[in-house]
């Protein structure tokens, strides 16, 4: 049995390789009998995919200042 | 039809702050991200002859955009003399069995996991905690998710190879779950 067990350290490294479909169906099925035991690296698992769909969701609405516009313009103008 | 045309004159009034919104969250760093502006405008400014018309003025300039990003991660990983130094480096997440450490497991959120959310301090929580990243760890954090490259093409311009990538991708993920846990549950 041990033999087939895997740790959390590399249950949650394969988690990330999972999400971009790179695991291997010898590695999904190690991954698989971990997480049916183990709920911290389950836990791991949805938080990992959480913080990744909120990151790719970011958006921003900053301004530049008028200066750093015109400072950017100023070094555009060099250039002409 | 009318082919597309450059109007640099105007360039900086009308995409200077979406230039810089699209590049702020991608590089973490506010002077790096105006700087990048300008010089894709300079950049955009030397190759107007080679503007076809064919795309518009505003997409022309984003690819522009895009181009000076992955070249700032690409001299980011350049100038690293020992990229790969972290996976000597032993850490509190995991114990001599590679088991959880009581101090890093991890902790219930107590929110729906399986959705996102608005919340703006989310955002300003994960800005900090990236910031800790080291910077080869955040360049491939960025690439993957806000750029949505995919492991290879992240390889090639880290210039490392997959397993050193994964390695990356993991550590990042485990130090931003962390972070996130003490700083962002706190305010929620």
């Amino acid at each position: 049995m041990r033999f087939f067990m895997i740790s959390c350290k590399k249950a949650t490294y394969l988690v990330s390789k999972k999400e971009e479909n790179r695991i291997s169906w010898w590695e999904s099925w190690q991954l698989r009998a971990h997480l049916g035991i183990c709920s911290l690296c389950r836990k791991f698992e949805q938080q990992s995919g959480f913080i990744g769909r909120m990151a790719k969701q970011v958006t921003m609405h900053e301004t530049l200042s008028p200066e750093k516009k015109e400072k950017i313009q100023a070094a555009l103008t060099h250039e002409h | 039809m009318p082919k597309n045309q450059l109007n640099p004159d105007q360039w900086v009034q009308l995409y200077a702050d979406a230039l810089y919104n699209y590049t702020l969250p991608r590089v973490n760093d506010t002077a790096v991200a105006e700087d990048l502006v300008q010089e894709t405008f300079i950049s955009a400014w030397k190759a107007r002859d080679s503007f076809k018309g064919e795309a518009a003025e505003k997409s022309w300039l984003f690819s522009i955009c895009k181009n000076k990003i992955i070249d700032h991660y690409r001299k980011k990983a350049r100038d690293i003399m020992q990229p790969m130094s972290a996976t000597g480096v032993t850490d509190n997440f995991f114990d001599e069995a590679e088991h959880w450490t009581k101090q890093d497991q991890p902790g219930e959120w107590g929110i729906d996991l399986s959705n996102t959310v608005e919340n703006k301090e989310f955002y300003s929580v994960l800005t900090m905690c990236r910031k800790k990243l080291q910077e080869m760890q955040e360049a491939a954090f960025s690439m993957k998710y806000l750029e949505d490259m995919d492991a290879a093409e992240i390889c090639k311009v880290l210039g490392i190879t997959s397993s050193n990538y994964w390695v990356l991708i993991h550590r990042a993920k485990l130090q931003l779950r962390t972070c996130l846990e003490k700083n962002w549950l706190h305010i929620k």
